[in-house]
């Protein structure tokens, strides 16, 4: 076990290299520059800004710089907030997005294996169509619809939940709810399917033939298999929702890091764009890593190493 | 089953783990929450007058020198006060000034600080604060991208462009209180400039204990009318009125609560509940909302326009760029494409700038472009003749990505097809590389806006001199440089702005840019929300700013 969890460690150390090399390419073979804005400026001041963050400097001077600052851990400064270093930005938006995630991924795994299970249970009855109607609303609409729709109805004409911020828990429900739609809807389409496949199955009727009571026949026989496919998606769903959204996060003003992302590359805040991109790849690495040792886990079928001997 | 033990254990592990971060932050939250509930609650009349306005996004630096930009200026505009600051009727006033003395050559300006002016921890403003602030935004270790606005005071370039010595910049602190400042050459919007955030003064004893003095509400000292009483980064800023300042009777509200939302939408539903007390209005709801009561419409110095590139062709022809001028219908553009109330340009210099003679820049120097298909027609073919051409060669016109921007084009595009009979490509790239194409002159015929910053016709018309930075055209002219040097340099106030009157009039005639349409501040006001001062040069003053 040990052998092959350092082996994954060197390997994924291997895939973070490629993509912060790919990444820093990427990144300065785009045109524009960090300094280009609506305002006013002039060719000393723009030498100036170029010289105070290295970017004078050739281009495997700048990579090398890069590789320092990720191997130190220490991004240094931002370039559109340079009064704030990229450590702390991630530092203060990482657990709110992380807080906000987690709730999602919990309220979403409840009521999408909950809506799965019962649609699979009731196959092709009212509950099936309703469940599976839900499902398929949470897939096609945008949760930045929904967000917006739901900040409509309930927080300015029914006045229930705040329009936005993050303050309280009152201030993450619509947020949730908004975030939470998708993948309730994915998981609970999945659930269904594999329960319904798991039904039919032959220890499932051996164990009815028992007399085993229904509930645990459905928890410990045949849900646990059926969330095989479930933990498949779990690895990437928790990267993407724990590192916060951007659209959501705007929306309800909230203070994540999901903003990082998509605005430091229209900013070309290089330290930022090098910096989320460690800490998302690093984070949706170790996350698949985990669902590797899930599945061993979940279904016994499955070894993650080879026992010696066997 | 050992298995299923360890799942089931992990799964509880996780559960718990949820839990208490939940609960953690369930605790801090409750704190904020009450923090957050006060302005709507009815205790407001305890708490005094609470102002809540909406900053956008985090202000990209409070460090006068860094923080380059609206979201920045707005805040520091009330957190600090500069030498001069702009009065209700948009021209600069005393400020931490009390009184100034101009040398009879105009380079040689000695300030007189006030003797009750302090700092929100109680320190005096002394000269020494300006002279230590200004020479910090010339270092060009500091890369204040303000910092060009600063060179006008002689040995200011030379030092900001690693030339020169911080011992020649000519600002120097003649006692406590008194601040001798030398020009290059005279500059007659001087003390307007001065107004900008970038010439705010620093505390310098507690910048050179702690650099990082403006990264924290709690190392943050000002000498405005609010001080920084809190601030939660990307989240919230919170203004209590600073009883250290000077003219501390004058400022009526007591807390001003700045949040941080990015979202048109979502500030005007926050607008809807009460959550804000002011708002812009969201594109999609111009229509219906514009014309309320509670609307303030004001002028925003700038001017959206569309550049031509006179080192391609066939811009090269004066003929064929007045052509294509004459040939754009403004008033419609402004009235159904970009709506807003926005106000058609007809000139470069947008209105609100006041000459020595009471009028306005813009009334003044009158309309000098307009809407003439017939003559654009006669003038293309007049132009086509002159440089030979039997068919006009292709021409793309390019603007950043924009929604509105797009709208705009199309429009163009049509005027230039239904009154020119030509066809134009239309072409749209992100802002960066838009902006870089656009200055190594790349692009034929592209978008641009002029946002003011400081408070004179001279800092738009001073962009198109030869070689600017910003000039971005390929336009270079003799005459036209010596009518901007005059307009800077000229002590007669009234021939510098003579000047400024011509350099204006070149631009329209020689037409090396095609004005759109003005800029305008529109913001929805909550009811008893009062004596919010907007500038036409971007930020606004809360000093006297109430809520009834």
């Amino acid at each position: 076990m040990l052998r092959y969890i350092l082996k994954r460690l060197l390997i994924m150390i291997l895939t973070l290299w490629i993509i912060i090399t790919l990444t820093f390419v990427l990144m300065t073979s785009i045109p524009g520059s960090p300094f280009t804005s609506d305002q006013t400026s002039n060719e000393t001041v723009q030498q100036n800004l170029e010289k105070h963050y290295n970017l004078d400097k050739p281009k495997y001077m700048q990579y090398l710089l890069y590789l320092k600052s990720i191997v130190t851990l220490d991004f240094g400064p931002s370039i559109k907030q340079p009064n704030q270093t990229v450590n702390d930005l991630l530092g203060r938006g990482f657990p709110i997005s992380f807080e906000l995630g987690i709730v999602t991924v919990i309220v979403a795994v409840i009521s999408g294996i909950t809506l799965g299970v019962l649609a699979a249970l009731r196959h092709n009855g009212i509950i099936d169509y309703l469940a599976m109607g839900i499902a398929v609303l949470g897939i096609s609409i945008p949760n930045f619809i929904l967000a917006t729709l739901l900040i409509q109805k309930l927080a300015v004409d029914w006045e229930i939940f705040p329009v936005a911020t993050w303050a309280s828990p009152m201030h993450m429900v619509l947020p949730v709810l908004a975030l939470a739609t998708g993948p309730m809807a994915i998981i609970a389409r999945l659930t269904r399917s594999t329960m319904l496949e798991v039904l039919t199955q032959d220890y499932i009727k051996m164990a009815r033939a028992k007399g085993l009571a229904p509930w645990k026949i459905i928890i410990k026989h045949a849900l646990r298999n059926a969330l095989m496919p479930v933990i498949t998606i779990m690895g990437t769903l928790l990267a993407g929702i724990l590192t916060g959204t951007f659209v959501i996060e705007q929306i309800f003003a909230i203070p994540g890091m999901g903003k990082y992302f998509v605005e430091s590359i229209n900013h070309r805040d290089y330290p930022v764009i090098m910096g989320t991109t460690v800490f998302y790849s690093a984070f949706l690495i170790i996350m698949l890593f985990l669902v590797d040792i899930a599945y061993g886990f979940v279904d016994p079928r499955i070894k993650v190493t080879k026992k010696e001997g066997e | 089953m050992k298995k299923l033990l360890f799942l089931l254990m992990a799964v509880f592990t996780i559960f718990v783990l949820a839990a208490c971060t939940a609960n953690e932050n369930a605790g801090k939250s409750d704190e904020t929450e009450n923090k957050g509930n006060e302005p709507g609650d009815s205790k407001d009349v305890e708490n005094g007058k609470v102002l809540k306005l909406n900053n956008g996004t985090e202000p990209t630096s409070l460090d006068p020198s860094i923080g380059f930009d609206a979201v920045s200026w707005d805040p520091l505009n009330n957190l600090m006060e500069g030498l001069t600051r702009l009065d209700s009727e948009h021209k600069a006033a005393e400020g931490v000034a009390e009184k100034w003395d101009i040398s009879e050559d105009g380079l040689t300006y000695t300030f007189q600080i006030r003797e009750n002016a302090k700092w929100s921890n109680g320190d005096p403003v002394v000269a020494k604060d300006f002279e230590y602030a200004w020479k910090y935004m010339l270092n060009p270790d500091t890369a204040s991208p303000a910092a060009f606005l600063a060179y006008f005071i002689k040995g200011a370039e030379d030092y900001n462009s690693g030339d020169g010595s911080v011992d020649d910049v000519m600002v120097t602190a003649k006692d406590e209180k008194t601040l001798e400042v030398v020009l290059e050459q005279p500059t007659g919007f001087f003390l307007d400039v001065l107004t900008n955030p970038a010439f705010f003064p620093i505390n310098h004893k507690v910048a050179e204990e702690n650099p990082n003095w403006h990264a924290e509400a709690d190392t943050f000292v000002g000498n405005g009318p609010f001080k920084l009483d809190s601030w939660k980064h990307d989240e919230e800023m919170v203004f209590v009125k600073n009883e250290h300042y000077w003219d501390v009777d004058s400022v009526k509200l007591d807390k001003v609560h700045f949040a941080m939302v990015n979202d048109s939408n979502t500030q005007y539903q926050m607008f809807q509940s009460g959550e804000l007390d002011t708002a812009s209005i969201p594109p999609e709801l111009s229509d219906e909302l514009i014309n309320g009561d509670n609307v303030f419409i004001g002028p925003y110095g700038g001017l959206e326009f569309y550049r031509f590139n006179l080192t391609m062709e066939p811009f090269q022809n004066k003929k064929i760029r007045q052509a294509f001028s004459l040939a754009v219908n403004r008033e419609d553009i402004a009235k159904y494409v970009v709506k807003n109330g926005v106000e058609p340009a007809y000139g470069f210099v947008s209105p609100g700038y006041t000459s020595p003679t009471g009028t306005d820049f813009r009334e003044k120097n009158g309309d000098l472009v307009s809407y003439d298909p017939e003559k654009a027609k006669q003038l293309l073919e007049e132009g086509m003749k002159e440089e030979g051409y039997n068919e006009l060669p292709p021409i793309t016109l390019s603007y950043n990505t924009n929604d509105t921007n797009k709208a705009v084009a199309e429009a163009l595009q049509n005027m230039f097809m239904d009154n020119l009979g030509v066809e134009v490509t239309l072409e749209n790239q992100e802002w960066n590389v838009f902006s870089e194409a656009q200055k190594a002159l790349e692009l034929q015929f592209s978008r641009s806006s002029f946002i003011n910053d400081y408070n004179d016709p001279v800092n738009f018309l001073e962009s198109f001199i030869t070689d600017s930075y910003m000039n971005r055209t390929g336009f270079s002219s003799k005459e036209y440089d010596e009518l901007i040097t005059k307009g800077k340099t000229e002590t007669n106030e009234e021939k510098r702005w003579e000047a400024l009157y011509e350099a204006e009039r070149m631009l329209a005639d020689e037409m090396i840019a095609i004005p759109i349409r003005y800029y305008n501040t529109v913001v929805l006001e909550a009811d008893g929300v009062e004596g919010i001062l907007r500038h036409p040069v971007g930020y606004f003053d809360l000093k006297y700013a109430d809520k009834k």
